[in-house]
């Protein structure tokens, strides 16, 4: 410790100030000061030891596509995390991995069609992928920030558009015209990828692969990140002009940043294409990319660690979104956490959640005594919670369309709510917190296409006025 | 050792540069001087590339640079700092300087990855590059900053920063424009020292603009004085700040005159 007062004190009281504080200080301290290498160990054996815990085939497919979403974030994070270009093309290299290991790996092609093996094609492919990411990326020398994300757009756009509608093509001396993609349809009856000789055929063989892709993945990454080639990216990322004065070559590097993401994007592709035993276009479109967006971003763009975490915690969420018991778990989590996390001193937070409850109480009882249709309904939860809420919220039995009137409510309360001074706000949450379990109950939870969605949505919001730079990211100031 | 020779360079209609002969020699420390637009920093824009000469050449070290992309420009070593300060904020201190070893590293991406012994090698020699160019700083720049952001530094660390990462280019001579600006009398006299310690230590030769007169007349062996894109006054710093076209430059017509 400096003598109190010299510059290297006053340097370091951000240190002191912003470091652990607390019981848990010394624990949080330890934790950081576990290395990297140890970090990644850690995690790759408890994912190791996920498909021997279930055989549930459904949740090893869950961890397979968890997987290929940490490894499409990784590819990502290089471009935008990295070295700052805002892609959103990045979705077509993954789409022309799936593809080209589709063609080169099945009856598509010819009268026997073409079967490679997987480690000479999906090499090949990421290389081929590289190229063109290279070719994409050529507008990236003029084109920055939002002219650059509209460009890229395009050509993902572009990528859809060209794999629907290749499905007649007339080569130069050929009679008929042949389907080089098989248009809406897709490519049926990929090859599974074979490795020492075994194909992987199971979903517990495929989580396997991409477990051990992806641990390989972010050790090169990480290795990476601290070269020079890694600095360069994020120098470019920082001041383009200043770091040319600094002998870094700008086009080059970016150029370079595009490679990577569309090599590793492809790479993802390919295990994709063998793990569905085809390709299918609308696996392939911009939701999907907002996807990738949304799992780098919650995890912390830049962080090698964030983007495989951001791509857990999306998939997952997804997943369990689908089941309204699960769903509804969440919800009421995701709405008491917040209120936990928010609400201080602990004094506020109990009055309001027992404000909450008690106007649940008073109005049930109310509606109970008018008409005792008003509470015929039932929550979607089961057990003594789902009970616990049936006492405690007015819910009619067919209430689709006060459901819908709820949840316009619930916006604009939000909206409303958020123009009040803050010593009032606690007053509007509680009944913003009953509005909100109407509409979940009345209308949200009996559709999860749409509310999965808008959960999600939700729960980036939440997430990035807590932590705006994500999970593991590292905060960053902007630079203008 | 940098000899610009009859360049001009025109916005639209407007003259920034106009036939400017402009010569440095080996180990000098030559300031640019003039009033606010009279074209010092598109000057050093010129000489780095970020601009190409519409006529004229620029030569460095026996060679044209003229055109050149402002990355070549650095790595044939010609490295400059700016007068608003432009540094990788979200990339450590250590970092900001390593950054600026690229040009004179090559490993490929696979052999960082692999950890070739060219890349450990390489790795090791731009380590110490960087821990000798922020050492020049002493205790400024001390080695328990080296893992802080970039943005905690204060502004006038900022600007010793930037220094260092020009030194880290391993340039024979920097481009400094206007280092003392934004600093208090005490941070300037100590940058007028780091100045001329660059020179005699390091043995670069310096081109810097400068606005403060006191750091000027203190380091500079030789003054030029620009107005409306054009040198009106060249030699020493007595010569010059007594010039008339420079006094009027500064003051206006008829100030000469009525000066002392």
């Amino acid at each position: 410790m400096p003598p109190i007062g010299v510059d290297e004190w006053v340097a370091r009281s951000g240190e002191r100030t912003e470091g652990h504080a607390g019981p848990l200080a010394p624990v949080l301290r330890r934790l950081e000061r576990i290395p990297p290498w140890a970090w990644l160990a850690i995690a790759a054996g408890a994912a190791a030891l996920f498909p021997l815990l279930t055989d549930s085939a459904f949740a090893l497919r869950v961890g397979v596509n968890a997987l290929l979403l940490a490894m499409l974030a990784l590819g990502l994070n290089v471009v935008v995390g990295w070295a700052g270009l805002l892609d959103l093309g990045y979705i077509a290299f993954y789409g022309f991995g799936a593809y080209a290991f589709a063609l080169v790996s099945s009856d598509q092609l010819g009268e026997d069609g073409v079967h490679l093996p997987a480690w000479i094609s999906i090499p090949a492919i990421m290389v081929a992928a590289a190229v063109l990411g290279l070719l994409l990326g050529l507008p990236s020398r003029r084109l920055v920030g939002d002219y650059l994300a509209i460009v890229t757009l395009f050509f993902g756009q572009v990528f859809v558009e060209l794999v629907v509608n290749l499905d007649r093509v007339r080569l130069p001396g050929a009679d008929e015209p042949i389907s080089l993609t098989g248009g809406p349809n897709g490519i049926p009856g990929v090859d599974p990828i074979s490795v020492l000789g075994t194909e992987i055929i199971t979903p517990r063989g495929y989580f396997y692969l991409l477990l051990v892709l992806t641990v390989l993945l972010m050790a090169g990454l990480h290795l990476l990140d601290r070269s020079r080639t890694g600095r360069a990216w994020r120098a470019v990322r920082e001041d383009a002009l200043a770091a040319s004065f600094m002998t870094i070559p700008v086009n080059g590097v970016k150029l370079m940043a595009f490679a990577f993401g569309a090599a590793i994007a492809a790479l993802a592709g390919s295990v994709f294409a063998a793990v569905q035993a085809g390709v299918f276009p609308q696996s392939f479109e911009t939701p999907f990319l907002i996807l990738i967006y949304a799992a780098l971003i919650l995890g912390g763009a830049g962080s090698i660690a964030g983007a495989v975490l951001g791509a857990v915690v999306v998939s997952v969420t997804l997943e369990l979104l689908r089941d309204p018991d699960q769903a509804s778990v969440l919800f009421y989590g995701v709405v008491l956490l917040t209120l936990v996390a928010r609400l201080r001193p602990w004094k506020l937070l109990a009055a309001v959640l027992g404000a909450t409850v008690a106007l649940g109480l008073v109005t049930h009882g109310a509606a109970g005594a008018i008409s005792p249709d008003l509470t015929a309904g039932e929550p979607a939860l089961g057990g003594w919670t789902g009970g616990a809420l049936d006492a405690w919220l007015v819910l009619p039995e067919n209430a689709a369309t006060a459901g819908n009137w709820a949840f316009v409510a619930l916006v604009c309360g939000v909206l409303a709510t958020t123009l009040l001074a803050p010593r009032l706000r606690p007053l509007a949450i509680v009944p913003l917190v009953y509005v909100a379990a109407f509409a979940w109950e009345a209308r949200l939870v009996g559709q999860p296409a749409i509310t999965r969605q808008l959960l999600l949505g939700a729960l980036l919001v939440v997430m990035m006025t807590w932590r705006a730079h994500g999970l593991l990211g590292s905060r960053r100031v902007e630079v203008l | 050792m940098l000899e610009l020779s009859g360049v001009g360079l025109s916005f639209g209609g407007v003259r920034a540069v106009h036939d400017l002969d402009l010569a440095v020699e080996e180990g000098e420390i030559v300031s640019l001087i003039g009033p606010n637009g009279a074209g010092k920093t598109t000057v050093f824009n010129l000489i780095t590339g970020v601009y190409g000469p519409q006529a004229g050449d620029i030569r460095f070290a026996g060679r044209s640079i003229a055109g050149l992309p402002p990355h070549r420009i650095a790595g044939r070593g010609l490295a400059r700092t700016f007068q608003a300060i432009r540094l990788f904020l979200n990339m450590s201190v250590k970092e900001n300087v390593l950054a600026a070893t690229y040009g004179n590293t090559s490993a490929q991406p696979w052999q960082s990855i692999l950890r070739t012994p060219k890349a450990r090698r390489e790795e090791r020699d731009a380590n110490a590059v960087a821990e000798s160019a922020l050492g020049f700083f002493g205790q400024r720049l001390a080695g328990y900053r080296w893992d802080q952001p970039a943005y905690s530094l204060s502004y006038a660390n900022r600007r010793r920063l930037e220094i260092a990462r020009a030194m880290a280019t391993e340039p024979r001579m920097l481009l400094l424009d206007e280092p003392a600006a934004g600093m208090n009398p005490h941070e300037t006299a100590e940058i007028a020292e780091v100045i001329g310690r660059l020179r005699d230590e390091r043995g670069y030769t310096i081109l810097v603009i400068e606005h403060d007169m006191h750091v000027v007349e203190g380091i500079s062996d030789r003054v030029v004085a620009l107005d409306h894109g054009k040198a009106i006054a060249r030699g020493s710093f007595d010569q010059v700040a007594t010039h008339p076209a420079v006094v009027e430059a500064y003051l206006g017509r008829g100030a000469a005159s009525t000066k002392r």
